[in-house]
């Protein structure tokens, strides 16, 4: 457990290179932190005439458009954090090898600028609900204050994965394909674009087997179905999120040595 | 010359800011991962160890010990490759050592690179804090130190603007002003002061100064030597990852000089040139046995009696013959051909080639035999070592081949030295010798 350790000692590099990231990131465009609600708002768009227009979504889940608007915001965050940690390394190569750093530093605010992209999305997610909920196509209820300790439980297990793929990368060239291949394969084995309860009972414990599936379960049932979410369900989330911090901190601890010598 | 244990002699334990013990660095060589190096790859290969392993090892420094006093100012010196910024990698913890050990007592600050660590796109004030998040400040040493560190590195109206508009000098004086007030106990510094201008450089020294008098130490890697013998007091000299020499400054920057001499002569080295004694001080350096561009080839080199017969030995005062087979890779106006002897300890014995006798070269063309007649070969009796070469006018070697044939001259009698002139005595006066 040191690198979580040694993580959170440098909270405030972590908070800092964060910033950085975002800033340098939003500070050359035109509309600066404007394009990163413009984004999820598209997105939503599309999303909203698409499956109005186009295809015919399941009638338990209306509206669709809000119930896939939830799922792929999450995805691109757990998906995107984890390609940004495999190339981290590399791209931080001169502050690893002629700076003290620790080396944690660097994956963790690769999870952590995602992370921010999808708080900066959450006003456009919220006046989706509203605007849903003033339609009365969904009924917002105390449910949703779980929203924000899945995603804690989300964002942790992620920066786990990010640990053990960060270190390995350094070693293996083709980490960045690998994850990107299983990141595809993933979201459609994840219930983004589909409930959980569409997938036949006999699949279902096979979809358990996916640490993700749980997570997204839970965030449509805070924010989309506003039902409460089960205690084992969070003992799932729970475990899942200890057994990657503990997985990832042992890769990462492993290989550690090695990073600023072959970043 | 004294080694470090001379420097840091009587020196209780708790003056000891840095300590570095048996400290070897190898470097792995990945070759799978510079060739294929995939986790596909590993995995074909059965993800053995040997895929994580490295396929060579190449020694950055080799069994390195000394100590540094807290206050010293320690300047390091070295040709490029030696493992000086292997040393402060070590030093700073960036890198492990493989076997031995390091040990910095003391807050820690490493100037390894200029701008590592500045984001081009963010101001300068932004950069600031990072910089100093990195150096180990906490935001509130940042807050309380920020006025200072804009006011040393002359900032003030750059401040906002993002760090790619400003000079590369401008960056410089911002790392080193973060650094400097980043109020290390241990300051490593490897070579960046070059890029400032020389106000900026002279300022820096003077925060050297301040630091050494307030008991900091200082380790600097620099190539400017003038800058090592001056401003340190001790300066340690490293060579291919070995440490050549630890001592005042002045002194082993005055080794270290000359054996940067000394190499650049062997180098340019023609026919009859001095063969430099070799410093006491680490070991000899290589001299390739045989270079040149092969414009000429020395094909063979022999040694002939007085009766034109090949010889190993040669007898003392006897006519000998020193012959080599060349020949011309293409008919060429510009060529030397010389012949020098040396002792197998390497000192220069004779020497001489056709452009000192006063050959003008006119054309060479295909093969030739180039013939030397000694009519009185008056060596010392000894082992000796014999060069031959063609080169052209100006040195450059066509083909230089060092120690191309050992022979050994013998006498009736033994010899101080290494000549052995004819020579006879003789006495006027009261002096009477037994039969």
């Amino acid at each position: 457990m040191l690198p979580l350790r040694r993580a959170w000692r440098n909270r405030a590099l972590i908070t800092a290179l964060t910033r950085r990231e975002l800033a340098a990131r939003y500070r050359g465009g035109l509309l600066g932190y404007f394009w990163s609600l413009v984004n999820p708002l598209l997105l939503l768009a599309v999303y909203a005439t698409v499956f109005r227009l186009v295809f015919t979504p399941r009638a338990d889940v209306r509206p669709y458009a809000l119930f896939l608007f939830i799922g792929v915001l999450a995805w691109s965050f757990v998906s995107s954090a984890l390609v940004d940690s495999a190339e981290t390394f590399r791209a931080n190569g001169p502050l690893l090898r002629k700076t003290t750093v620790a080396p944690e530093v660097f994956p963790a605010s690769a999870v952590a600028a995602r992370l921010s992209h999808l708080f900066l999305a959450l006003p456009v997610l919220a006046a989706a609900i509203l605007f849903s909920a003033s339609r009365g196509t969904v009924a917002p209820g105390v449910a949703a204050l779980a929203f924000p300790a899945v995603l804690a439980l989300l964002a942790l297990t992620v920066f786990g994965l990010a640990l053990a793929i960060s270190s390995l990368a350094v070693h293996f060239a083709d980490i960045r394909d690998v994850t990107s291949n299983l990141l595809t394969l993933a979201f459609f084995l994840t219930p983004v674009l589909y409930p959980v309860t569409s997938v036949p009972e006999r699949y279902r414990g096979l979809l358990r087997v996916n640490p993700f599936s749980t997570y997204f379960t839970a965030l449509h049932d805070s924010l989309f179905f506003f039902r409460p979410i089960a205690a084992a369900e969070w003992a799932w989330m729970a475990g899942t999120a200890a057994l990657s911090l503990a997985v990832g901190a042992l890769v990462f601890e492993r290989l550690r040595d090695s990073i600023a010598e072959e970043a | 010359m004294g080694r470090g244990e001379a420097v840091t002699l009587g020196r209780g334990e708790a003056g000891v800011a840095v300590r570095v013990e048996g400290m070897t660095k190898l470097y792995r060589r990945y070759g799978r991962k510079h060739t294929v190096g995939t986790l596909k790859s590993a995995l074909l290969s059965g993800m053995s160890r040997r895929a994580l392993s490295p396929d060579a090892s190449v020694p950055a420094l080799v069994d390195l010990s000394f100590e540094i006093a807290r206050g010293e100012m320690v300047g390091i010196v070295g040709p490029n490759g030696s493992g000086k910024s292997t040393l402060l990698k070590l030093l700073a913890g960036i890198v492990r050592p493989t076997r031995g050990s390091v040990e910095v007592r003391g807050r820690l600050a490493a100037l390894l690179e200029l701008g590592a660590g500045f984001h081009p796109e963010i101001s300068g004030r932004e950069n600031i804090e990072i910089n100093g998040l990195l150096l180990g400040l906490s935001r509130r040493q940042i807050a309380e130190r920020f006025d200072e560190i804009v006011r040393f590195a002359e900032l003030e109206e750059f401040l906002d603007a993002p760090l790619k508009t400003y000079s590369s000098g401008m960056a410089v004086r911002l790392g080193f002003s973060i650094a400097a007030h980043s109020d290390p106990d241990v300051l490593l510094v490897d070579e960046v002061l070059a890029v400032g201008d020389e106000a900026f450089s002279h300022r820096c020294l003077e925060k050297f100064a301040e630091f050494e008098r307030a008991g900091k130490t200082i380790l600097v890697v620099s190539h400017d030597l003038a800058l090592v013998s001056e401003r340190c007091r001790r300066a340690i000299w490293l060579d291919r990852g070995r440490l050549q020499a630890d001592g005042p400054a002045r002194e082993t920057v005055t080794l270290y000089r000359e054996r940067v001499a000394q190499e650049e002569g062997n180098r340019r080295q023609a026919v009859g040139s001095q063969l430099s004694a070799v410093s006491s001080e680490g070991p000899a350096p290589e001299r390739p046995a045989r270079i040149g561009s092969g414009a000429v080839v020395v094909e063979e080199v022999t040694l002939l009696d007085g009766k034109g017969r090949p010889a190993g030995r040669i007898v003392s005062g006897e006519p000998a013959v020193l012959q080599m087979r060349v020949r011309a890779a293409a008919p060429l106006s510009d060529f030397v051909f010389g012949f020098a002897i040396t002792t197998v300890s390497g000192q220069s014995v004779f020497g001489s080639n056709t452009d000192i006798d006063g050959f003008r070269p006119g054309e060479f063309a295909g093969e030739a035999r180039v013939t030397l007649e000694i009519p009185a070969f008056a060596l010392a009796p000894g082992v000796y070592s014999l060069d031959a070469a063609a080169h052209a006018r100006d040195g450059a070697p066509y083909d230089y081949r060092r120690d191309v044939l050992r022979f050994e001259v013998t006498a009736d009698r033994p010899v101080v030295g290494v000549w052995n002139p004819q020579h006879r005595w003789t006495f006027a006066g009261a002096i009477r010798w037994e039969p």
